[in-house]
């Protein structure tokens, strides 16, 4: 399963191919080998400091995909037929676009983008080849729930200030302020998935629904506790835990 | 690919299914990463260390391609294929409140924090993408060299025969390590990602963290602490429990073979105790936990080191508690055969293209495949009982494990010059009293 590279890190200019930099600035922004001068006055050994480089337009084995190769990839993922049928998180026509990395554990360079069809509750996987960008494969299933983006964490707090059950949001957070709340302007909210486990009652249809709970901060760095709160964008509603 | 094979028999991929041709064979291995993506330093002793980094939306940081050369060495030995975080499970000792930190929420992407203040203070801090949907190029890796103390020392005599002299000589040398460092902020927790690769070749993983208690979670005095004014705000007892995946590949020959090591009193010698060491090995996947004198290692049976030692990785594990509440925070140490679709330790269902069923570590494991790429996958737990200094932010607490050379190289990457000859029985005239093979060798049992 990959273990076998073929190829090395030699001596020298021995692998500089494809890379020509690979390695041999900060080899030689280093100490050299034996340099037993490990700094003085109790100040930290050197390392290099290379500057940033402008993100190339194709990465190189284990590189992160960059941002040329994710473009490419989610304009090939996202087919005409996905765009069609599935729905994203307020209901809008497409998918949920949710992420995009390598395969996490494998060599190549494969794109795997995540969506989510909230009309049909399925996690769609589409596998694209990083350098033709070209989807080589598909799949989907219901009840898996990767982590939720940025654009569902809003929706999510959308939903709960709507809700009546934003009430003991809205006092949580006069008691952390001292004023009354006026709008969602400020406010820093992320969203972590919620399962329901098996003595849960009001949310017991999550983990099948995409369902999530907020941690909400205010500007000034306040959390404001909802974590009694689950709301299920699948079913555009709000619950609260017993 | 094993991974797509099977997951394609097994699944019906639905109404969006391509028709896709069979994935084409692999082209030649490209470069192991760019020039951004890699870390390249040697530490004051000569000990050099080569990495890839990259972070991935769940698991935030994760080296590739480790390999370590050293002055005596110079050819860089490859060490591991891969090592990231694969799962933190975090439940409240209230029994009301729990969650998976990678799976649920994920510690790259967006959770990734850029750094700043004094986050990287005598470092350099590396850019590169977040692992995000939309990936943004920040400061998100820390490389530092940080002094680890007193590495070795020796006080020596020398006869010099024809003089009749004796000359004292002092050998003493500070260690360092160079420290990799990612952070990222989970809610009100946050959590730093540290590998720690010393010039010894050793390896330390730990978690930190830091950042704020959660500020909903309160009980009573039995399953909390007071953290403020009198006996009011009992802040929640919790656990960590980590969970990294390692995947070795020793001298880049991969096939790595996974032994146990026991030693138990064994009668008595003519002054004291007799112990014996013996060896198992685990051939097929399995989950083992910790006793007195107990260890693992992970041993290339095809590289060897300039003795002719087989080149391995041992286990250390420290400081721990192990969660009872779960059956797969309980082993303190899992092997299993490489398999794309076994990511994360729990909660190991979100790939539409994989199996269903293979929940966590322990369904990994069940069908005891017999194993030709081990992959290890270690568990380190934390018990937080909330105090007053954790207000705020909260002292970094810290959990981890160490991966020692045993047998990397013949003798240690920072011996000093005058000492590299020793290696072996300085008097080899002399028979040795027990057969010379290593002690474990003859009692092996499988």
């Amino acid at each position: 399963m990959g273990s076998y590279r073929k190829w090395g890190w030699g001596l020298g200019i021995a692998t500089v191919t494809a890379v020509s930099a690979f390695g041999i600035a900060s080899w030689q922004a280093n100490a050299a080998p034996g340099d037993p001068s490990p700094g003085v006055g109790g100040m930290l050994p050197k390392v290099s400091d290379p500057d940033p480089v402008p993100e190339a337009a194709a990465g190189t084995g284990s590189d992160a995909l960059t941002s040329t190769e994710v473009d490419k990839a989610r304009a090939a993922a996202l087919t005409p037929q996905l765009a069609a049928d599935a729905r994203g998180v307020t209901g809008e026509a497409g998918p949920e676009y949710l992420s995009a990395d390598l395969g996490l554990d494998g060599s190549g360079r494969e794109a795997e983008l995540y969506f989510y069809d909230y009309k049909t509750d399925k996690l769609v996987k589409q596998v694209v080849d990083a350098s033709t960008g070209k989807l080589v494969h598909s799949y989907s299933a219901t009840g898996m729930q990767p982590p939720a983006s940025p654009r569902e964490a809003t929706v999510a707090l959308d939903l709960l200030l709507a809700d009546p059950l934003s009430a003991g949001f809205k006092a949580a957070y006069a008691d952390a302020t001292g004023q009354a709340f006026a709008g969602k302007e400020g406010l820093n909210v992320t969203a972590h998935i919620y399962k329901a486990k098996p003595a849960d009652t009001g949310a017991s249809q999550c983990g099948k629904k995409r369902c999530v709970q907020l941690i909400v901060q205010t500007g000034d760095g306040q959390f404001i506790n909802v974590t009694d709160v689950v709301v299920d964008l699948s079913g555009r509603k709000v619950a609260r835990l017993s | 690919m094993k991974f797509r094979t099977i997951a394609a028999t097994l699944l019906a991929t639905g109404s969006l299914a391509l028709v896709a041709p069979g994935r084409a064979e692999a082209a030649p291995e490209p470069s192991p990463c760019g020039a951004a993506a890699t870390v390249k330093e040697t530490l004051p002793n000569g000990t050099t260390w080569q990495l890839c980094w990259r972070i991935n939306d769940r698991a935030g940081l994760v080296l590739n391609n480790v390999f370590l050369s050293s002055p005596r060495q110079p050819e860089p030995v490859q060490v591991l294929n891969s090592i990231r975080l694969a799962q933190l499970n975090v439940p409240y000792d209230s029994g009301d409140t729990e969650y998976n930190d990678l799976t649920e929420y994920g510690l790259g992407s967006y959770n990734m924090e850029t750094l700043t203040g004094e986050d990287c203070k005598g470092g350099s801090a590396r850019t590169g993408s977040d692992g995000g949907a939309d990936p943004q190029q920040r400061e998100l890796l820390c490389v530092s060299a940080e002094p680890a103390g007193l590495a070795n020392r020796l006080h020596d005599y020398e006869y010099d025969e024809e003089t009749g002299e004796g000359t004292e000589k002092v050998y003493s040398r500070q260690g360092h390590e160079l420290v990799l460092r990612a952070i990222s902020k989970v809610g009100w927790y946050e959590y730093v990602t540290e590998y720690r690769l010393g010039d010894t070749g050793q390896i330390s993983a730990r978690l930190g963290a830091t950042g704020d208690l959660a500020p909903g979670e309160y009980s009573q005095a039995d399953r909390g602490w007071p953290i403020g004014k009198e006996a009011r705000d009992y802040a929640t007892m919790h656990y960590h429990s980590a969970f990294w995946r390692v995947d070795f590949n020793i001298g880049g020959k991969g096939g790595e073979t996974v032994e146990q090591y026991d030693t138990k009193l064994d009668g008595e010698g003519a002054m004291t105790a007799k112990l014996t060491t013996t060896r198992k090995t685990i051939a097929k996947e399995g989950s083992f936990n910790k006793a007195d004198r107990r260890w693992w290692r992970v041993a290339s049976p095809t590289s060897t080191n300039a003795d002719g030692h087989k080149r391995s990785y041992e286990l250390i594990t420290g400081a721990d508690d192990p969660y009872e509440g779960h059956p797969e925070t309980q082993p303190d140490v899992t092997f299993t055969q490489a398999n794309l679709c076994e990511k994360w330790a729990s909660d190991n269902i979100s790939d539409p293209e994989c199996p269903l069923g293979i929940k966590t570590i322990l369904d990994f494991a069940a069908d005891k495949q017999k194993m030709t790429d081990p992959v290890m996958w270690v568990r380190v737990g934390f018990h937080h009982v909330p105090r007053d200094e954790d207000q705020s932010p909260m002292p970094m607490h810290w959990q981890g494990f160490d991966l020692a050379p045993r047998d990397f190289t013949a003798i240690n990457p920072i011996a000093p010059d005058g000492r590299e000859n020793v290696n072996g029985n300085p008097y080899p005239e002399e028979e040795p009293s027990t057969p010379s093979e290593p002690p474990a060798s003859s009692a092996a049992r499988n």
